[in-house]
């Protein structure tokens, strides 16, 4: 039994946060309400001025198991996730073997079951090994509950290809998840073309790389009938592109924005920082406003981090030869309240609506509430505490992120999954 | 104003250009009075490190080291064929075991050369990296610039060709700027990036760029290797539009205009073959001006310094920048 007092419970639908007691037993939420009396063997807690809020779900983490444990680890990477009040994620197919089969998705489903203390879903390849050539194990895939098909790592490049794969799995009830980018245009480097890459030295990847293939697979979607899922944008136009084909309303198509393109633009990299280097590229201070508007406005329906470890070996690399990626799943939230919520650009139910209800929904799961009679799925955050991202602090086995040894305002304190308590600070 | 390191042209400070042009005056004196050697860094050891070929910089640099006693080394790297940034790291492990003084580097990625810097001890002069900063050459130009034109400031420099991909157009406009001499870009469209720095006006017209009146015009060398997708039609439509043609060269000649070329030149494609007997042609004179500059970089770098002990590889990794506090 636990009780928190005075917590400020945050909704996906309520603007305002409500302060109130809210009583869980055996991981069920049974009591909410103001002075609540407290049960005789409770544990109490003064949660007076911190928010409460459902457990957050992040529909795109690279776990890297099988193949590249040295980065992550379906353990390492759920702590990390756990660290960040995240309760639930969606692993991407791009590992080695790649997961393009039943016997892959069996195995890594099985270690997500004995090796993680959330619920880890995980994608399928559209291609085998991600080559854009042959079509995947896609029915073999469903049929062990994989409904999010995606190359990502890469476009699937030929778009007769695509166009097959999603006639043929959307047939399952299954959707596709892009990750756009011309591959001719963009390059091997992640960097945006302008003014920073010109200083730089380095061949830019321009926005229109990723404009384009973000307008043709939803083309491609709309002429197969598809779900198309448009990951982490990160350009004006390819907002707008998006937000253009929702307003037709005649084809499924969601997007998801990741919390480091709403937060840095390419002059971060500055002296040539790899814990800026990822793909899609960071872009211009214009194409932040622009996606953050997009946030606001829903053209994103969902927050997700595209949580990428490496080894320190490989990001102290150069530049060029160092890795596309940085983790994200220890700072995702604090983040979102330092740079958002905090100075009020929006609120908790923004937070709660994009990056714990959307992606559940996206991902066909039940979605998580503070009321009574729902499984105890809940985050305890202090919005006047500092978190320090220190090496030590992090839970990914990875440290390449931009945060590495900032603070920041905000702290997770407490990550409550029905009986268990699997975070306390 | 102790440096361990010459890595870039944009974080120099104007003081330490005119120190650097100002010994480099002095070497050139010394060495055209017979001096054969003098001791200034006798005992140094000077390690170059060239993953891209060079035969001009390499050679122009080893002059240098030796002018001034140190002795020259050279790491095989042509023989390993991974260049990769991986085998780098493990190269610079090496390289600090061996204790030398100065490391001389070139490499095709950018960047690179301030990795190595932040991880050894030794001073680092970058001897170009990429399309990013090629130093030495820029301060061997104004250099050049400056024998012809003492008081810089106001004259005007085009610089014609591969803008996009070359290191010099970087450094040497960097440099000329913050001497107070105009810079302008003409080339091709696909080579002369619409994002270059709004102070640096860009032509795609030869005529237009000549109406522009520059004091010196200074050709690149067009890099067909760096090409990966065509960037112009072939080499003789682009010796048409954006060469020194003969027809131009006697415009030029008229205008009494300097020539520049950071060479190796290839001719018939930037410069016709007059351009060679041309009385204002600088080419030679910025060959020869490289060593008393590169004597100048050598003798003014202090190596050693604060350097935080390698514990592993996470150490060398540095903070990432400040984040600001909304
Ligand atoms: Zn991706």
């Amino acid at each position: 039994m636990l009780l928190l007092q005075n917590a400020r419970i945050a909704a996906e639908n309520s603007p305002e946060l409500v302060e109130s007691d809210v009583l869980i037993v055996e991981g069920i939420i049974q009591q909410i309400g103001t002075s609540l009396a407290i049960p005789e063997g409770a544990r109490v807690i003064d949660a007076r001025g911190r928010v409460l809020m459902p457990g957050m779900f992040d529909a795109h983490v690279h776990f890297r198991a099988p193949g590249f444990e040295n980065k992550e680890t379906i353990t390492t990477g759920s702590e990390a996730a756990i660290n960040g009040g995240i309760t639930g994620v969606v692993m991407m197919p791009n590992t080695r073997p790649a997961l393009d089969s039943a016997t892959a998705i069996a195995t890594v489903l099985d270690n997500a079951r004995h090796r993680a203390r959330i619920p880890v879903y995980t994608s399928g390849c559209v291609t085998k090994n991600r080559e854009g050539k042959e079509l995947a194990e896609i029915e073999g895939m469903h049929r062990l509950g994989v409904i999010m098909l995606t190359d990502d790592g890469d476009t699937t490049a030929d778009p007769a290809v695509l166009l097959r794969a999603m006639q043929y799995a959307t047939e399952f009830g299954m959707f596709f998840a892009s990750h756009c980018e011309v591959p001719e245009l963009a390059g091997p480097r992640a960097l945006n073309e302008g003014v920073m890459s010109y200083r730089l030295g380095i061949k830019g990847s321009p926005a229109c790389a990723e404009e384009i293939i973000i307008d043709r697979d939803i083309r491609l979607a709309r002429a197969a009938g598809a779900h198309v899922h448009i990951q982490h944008v990160s350009s004006k136009l390819g907002m707008e592109t998006i937000r253009w084909w929702k307003s037709r309303g005649d084809v499924k198509v969601t997007a998801e924005v990741a919390p480091h393109h709403l937060m840095f633009t390419d002059e971060h990299i500055g002296d040539y920082d790899t814990n800026y280097k990822m793909n899609p590229p960071l872009r211009t201070q214009a194409d932040c406003d622009a996606l953050l508007e997009g946030l606001k406005e829903g053209v994103f329906d969902l927050i997700a981090t595209d949580h990428a470890p490496h080894t320190p070996f490989e990001k102290a690399q150069d530049f060029i030869s160092a890795p596309n990626g940085i983790t994200g799943l220890d700072t995702a939230l604090v983040s979102l309240h330092h740079f958002f919520v905090e100075p009020g650009k929006f609120g908790w139910d923004l937070v709660v609506k994009r990056y714990s209800a959307e992606p559940r929904r996206l991902m066909g799961l039940p979605v998580p509430t503070i009321e009574v009679g729902q499984q105890a799925e809940c985050v305890l955050f202090d919005t006047e505490a500092e978190t320090t991202f220190t090496k030590e602090f992090m839970k990914s086995k990875s440290q390449n992120t931009p945060f590495i040894n900032q603070t920041l305002k905000g702290r997770v304190d407490l990550v409550i999954l029905g009986t268990e308590i699997l975070l306390e600070r | 104003m102790a440096r361990k390191d010459l890595l870039d042209i944009a974080s120099l400070h104007r003081e330490e250009i005119e120190f650097l042009l100002d010994q480099s005056t002095s070497f050139k004196k010394l060495f055209t009075h017979s001096v054969k050697k003098i001791p200034a860094l006798e005992g140094k050891s000077v390690l170059m490190l060239f993953y891209e070929a060079s035969t001009r910089t390499h050679s122009s640099f080893e002059v240098a080291a030796k002018r001034l006693s140190a002795e020259v080394t050279n790491f095989d790297v042509a023989h390993s064929s991974i260049t990769k940034g991986e085998s780098v790291r493990e190269t610079i492990e090496t390289l600090q075991a061996m204790r030398t003084d100065y490391i001389v580097v070139r490499h095709s990625h950018s960047g690179l050369p301030g990795m190595i810097a932040r991880q050894t001890t030794a001073s680092v002069i970058n001897a170009g990296d990429g399309a990013h900063e090629h130093p030495t050459q820029a301060l061997l130009d104004a250099f050049t610039i400056k024998e012809k034109f003492p008081d810089p400031r106001g004259k005007k420099v085009l610089i014609i060709g591969d803008i996009l991909h070359s290191r010099v157009a970087r450094s040497t406009s960097t440099l000329l700027q913050k001497l107070g001499v105009e810079v302008a870009y003409l080339g091709p469209g696909s080579l002369v990036p619409k994002y270059v720095p709004a102070t640096i006006p860009r032509f795609t017209n030869y005529e237009a760029a000549m109406a522009w009146a520059p004091d010196v015009v200074y050709l690149l060398r067009v890099q067909l290797e760096r090409q990966d997708v065509q960037f112009f039609p072939n080499v003789r439509e682009y010796h048409r539009v954006y060469g020194i043609t003969t027809a131009r060269l006697a415009e030029i000649r008229d205008r009494g205009l300097y020539i520049m070329h950071p060479g190796p030149v290839n001719r018939g494609v930037e410069l016709c073959d007059a351009v060679m007997d041309y009385e204002r042609s600088l080419i030679t004179n910025q060959v020869e001006n490289g060593i008393s500059i590169r004597m100048a970089v050598l003798d003014w770098l202090t190596p050693g310094g604060e350097f935080p002990r390698q514990e592993s590889y996470a150490a060398p990794q540095r903070a990432s920048s400040t984040v600001i506090m909304p």
